[in-house]
């Protein structure tokens, strides 16, 4: 097959409407369908639910002598890109267990989530996390899920909004991506010197 | 209506770590050959990223869109209904196939994997061979790849130390390796750190702790790059071109001779036969439209779910429960491997393993194979253990505990802080055996998009890998012990083994035996003459190591055998 007849299938493809579940099957590599995440301006949570939700990071990643809490990493901004673009599948799931988890601190702990006091965050928050919370379809898996999405934000490149001024890779002693890695940035005696950079330039992560 | 398109001599369905391979002896031996794959050249500005998030999470490069709606469905008895199997993180489309996203490490198989029944039942009785199993010895011996396991190492390029060479044995390689001709291509990988302290920690405990064998460039070779070390390159692909895919080796090899075409994003629906129970070529998708390539023979070399759905997707006449299934055997003696990285030390100082590339290990295979004496454990086999570089930061913080902190909050930040470049899993891979209640076929509800079934995992327990498993994972903590950890902690495990595996073989078995396998012992079917198979889906038994070097040595092999025999298998 030339680089022509490629060429033209792939018109006829973009053209014809009625081959469009064909040609998401034939088509190329999910990758190159990927948004630049940090360009995105649509979000996924109102307001109110970011509000929420920046509460809940920030007991899961507290601000402490160690640095920065999770919210003020921008773990929060990562999670709503991401449930605008690659998991807005999940993102019904995510609203109703964030809606779920203030009914809880309200029918629990008397108030809305982001009233009360560091000490009943956490108990709404252990109980999630141990299961024995109500109301939720599942309050161990929706905790789980919130865990992990944070951590990404937190911890991945700071390209899709999270992990400011590196904050998460400083508090792993993370040294950062590099291009080259020489013989003495693996040595066990010394470690590397942080290269606080993104992966796709420095006009990320600040 | 199928466009027909003009016949060629070798139609190829897959051109990943098999059939990318095959087309290189093939086109040198000037014949015609089309190599349709359903995946695109994949570009290492825009599709590789040293990017966790890319790579890891969201699987960008692995998860294309073709075998995202094949993800095959999965249960644990033939009584259930099975469901979505966790994800399908290991199959892929794209020219090169799955070696793009592969670790590289490029093991030959022990001597003793190719004839496990006949040396397990002569040294420890019949009794030693697992209920259930059916397990036959390969119809071939080590000794008979070991020419192709050398031509795979030269032509690719793989970095390593021998262990044995002609019988000299040098215990800076593998002690336990059958032996080789000559040395490898490349040193190893650049010694570490860690690399360094594990390997002398092995030592201490009177174990050969060696260098994974990569197909990485230690240094240049062959015109691409020496490997850089910054890693992301498994789950991800090479920016460089220091790790090998087919597709910056052998595939642009095979181009430079004008023999063989590529044809990218086709999406093959059928292998077609006639009346006589020949194949007469392959049915594609692409662009929209259906095309029929006739082809002299057909050599399939799809992903081991992908092999088994597509022969028992086309059927005919001839052939009516699926093309070279009239033995009922295809999709039997399928094997998850048992792999897996349940066993973790933390240390009370930095490992530094950030960068580097998974294949940048040490090794040791004292407690695989028969490599030691197994008359009362009620197991054969066992598994190689590695540790290695390549430790990226979400995962770095998804740490185990090793019950010292809570999993969230201020002290949870406290442990990781101090413990994210401390602690290292130990990745064991475990001889992995056919069994009985252990088999592919196809969903009778799930479907693709174009309404045709997914494959079907079965997957029933097993006594003997469980076994070899909790053994070899003392063994694992000995060894992270010796190495200065303070704590280790093991993951339980399931009977029925992993649900998909990085390493899923078997479903059109190679042996001599065509009531019990699809292919005979140069990879061509039983009952389809033109017809061959290549892939881990005609390995009979899983060795305590990665597979990708013996599927690609097999697969040169058929190659071979179909250059030679060329008249007598196109009749």
């Amino acid at each position: 097959m030339s680089e022509a007849d490629h060429e033209i299938s792939r018109r006829e493809l973009i053209a014809s409407s009625a081959f469009v579940p064909l040609a998401a099957l034939t088509c190329s590599s999910a990758a190159h369908a990927q948004t630049p995440a940090a360009h995105a301006t649509e979000t996924a949570l109102s307001p109110a639910q970011m509000k929420i939700l920046e509460a809940v990071v920030d007991r899961l990643i507290p601000r402490d002598e160690l640095g920065p809490s999770a919210a003020e990493a921008g773990a929060p901004i990562y999670i709503d890109r991401a449930l605008t673009g690659p998991n807005a599948g999940e993102k019904q799931t995510f609203v109703d267990g964030l809606a779920a988890l203030d009914a809880f601190a309200n029918s629990s702990q008397g108030a809305s989530f982001t009233d009360l006091s560091p000490e009943r965050r956490d108990a709404v928050l252990t109980a999630m996390d141990n299961g024995t919370a109500t109301g939720f379809a599942n309050s161990q898996q929706f905790f789980n899920r919130v865990r992990r999405l944070t951590l990404e934000g937190m911890f991945g490149d700071p390209f899709y909004g999270g992990n400011r001024n590196f904050a998460g890779w400083d508090l792993l002693r993370y040294p950062g991506p590099r291009l080259v890695v020489g013989p003495e940035e693996q040595r066990m005696d010394k470690l590397p010197e942080p290269y606080r950079r993104s992966a796709y330039g420095p006009q990320y992560g600040h | 209506m199928a466009i027909k398109l003009k016949p060629v001599d070798v139609a190829i369905v897959g051109l990943g770590a098999a059939g990318g391979m095959a087309v290189l002896p093939l086109a040198r031996a000037g014949l015609k050959v089309a190599g349709i794959e359903a995946g695109g050249w994949l570009d290492p500005h825009r599709d590789y990223h040293a990017d966790e998030i890319h790579n890891n999470v969201r699987m960008l490069v692995t998860s294309v869109s073709k075998t995202k709606n094949e993800v095959p469905t999965f249960r644990t008895s033939p009584e259930q209904r099975a469901s979505r199997a966790t994800s399908n993180r290991t199959m892929m489309n794209a020219v090169g196939g799955t070696t793009t996203h592969y670790d590289a490490n490029s093991w030959r198989f022990a001597p003793w994997d190719f004839k496990i029944r006949t040396d397990s039942v002569g040294r420890y009785g019949a009794a030693a061979l697992p209920r259930g199993s059916t397990v036959e010895d390969w119809p071939l011996t080590y000794d008979e790849l070991e020419p192709y396991y050398d031509t795979v190492e030269y032509e690719i390029g793989v970095s390593g130390k021998a262990g044995n060479i002609q019988g000299e044995i040098n215990p800076l390689g593998n002690v336990f390796e059958g032996p080789r001709r000559r040395e490898y291509p490349m040193p190893p990988l650049r010694d570490t750190g860690f690399t360094s302290l594990m390997t002398s920690a092995a030592g201490k405990l009177g174990w050969n702790g060696h260098r994974s064998p990569a197909a990485i460039n230690s240094q240049p070779y062959a015109g691409r790059s020496a490997c850089a070390y910054h890693g992301y390159c498994d789950t991800g692909g090479c920016h460089l071109g220091a790790k090998n895919s087919t597709a910056v080796t052998t595939i642009p090899q095979a181009l430079k001779t004008r023999n063989l075409t590529v044809v990218d994003h086709a999406h093959v629906t059928r292998i077609l036969s006639d009346g006589q129970g020949r194949v007469t070529g392959v049915q594609y998708l692409r662009g929209g439209k259906e095309y029929f390539q006739p082809a002299k023979v057909v050599l399939l070399g799809c992903y081991t779910y992908e092999n088994a759905r597509l022969l028992l997707l086309s059927k005919s006449k001839a052939y009516p429960k699926g093309l070279a299934n009239n033995h009922g055997q295809v999709g039997r003696h399928y094997i998850a491997h048992w792999d897996g990285r349940e066993i973790s030390g933390l240390f009370p100082f930095e490992l530094n393993i950030w960068y580097g590339a998974l294949a940048q290990g040490v090794v040791v295979n004292n407690w695989a194979d028969d490599n030691f004496d197994h008359s009362g454990l009620g197991f054969i086999g066992g598994a190689s253990l590695t540790v290695n570089h390549e430790l990226h930061p979400i995962a770095a913080a998804a740490m185990p505990l090793f019950s010292r902190a809570p999993s969230w909050g201020s002290r949870w930040k406290r442990f990781v802080n101090q413990n994210a470049g401390r602690w290292v899993g130990v990745y064991a891979q475990c001889t992995s055996l056919p069994y009985e209640n252990t088999y592919l076929d196809l969903d009778p509800e799930a479907k693709d998009p174009l309404g045709d079934p997914v494959c079907r995992i079965t997957s029933g327990s097993k006594e003997n890998e469980p076994r070899a498993r909790l053994y070899v994972a003392s063994r694992a903590e000995e060894w992270l012990r010796a190495a200065g950890a303070t704590d280790v902690i093991k993951q339980p495990l399931s009977s029925e083994g992993p649900n998909q595996s990085w390493h899923a073989i078997g479903g059109t078995r190679m042996g001599e035996n065509p009531e019990t396998n699809v292919v005979d012992k140069w990879g061509f079917s039983h009952e389809a003459p033109n017809l061959g198979v290549l892939g881990g889906s005609v390995m009979g038994t899983h060795g305590a190591r990665n597979p990708t070097l013996t599927i690609q040595a097999l697969a040169w092999r058929t190659a071979d055998h179909l250059i030679r025999n060329w008249k007598s298998i196109t009749g």
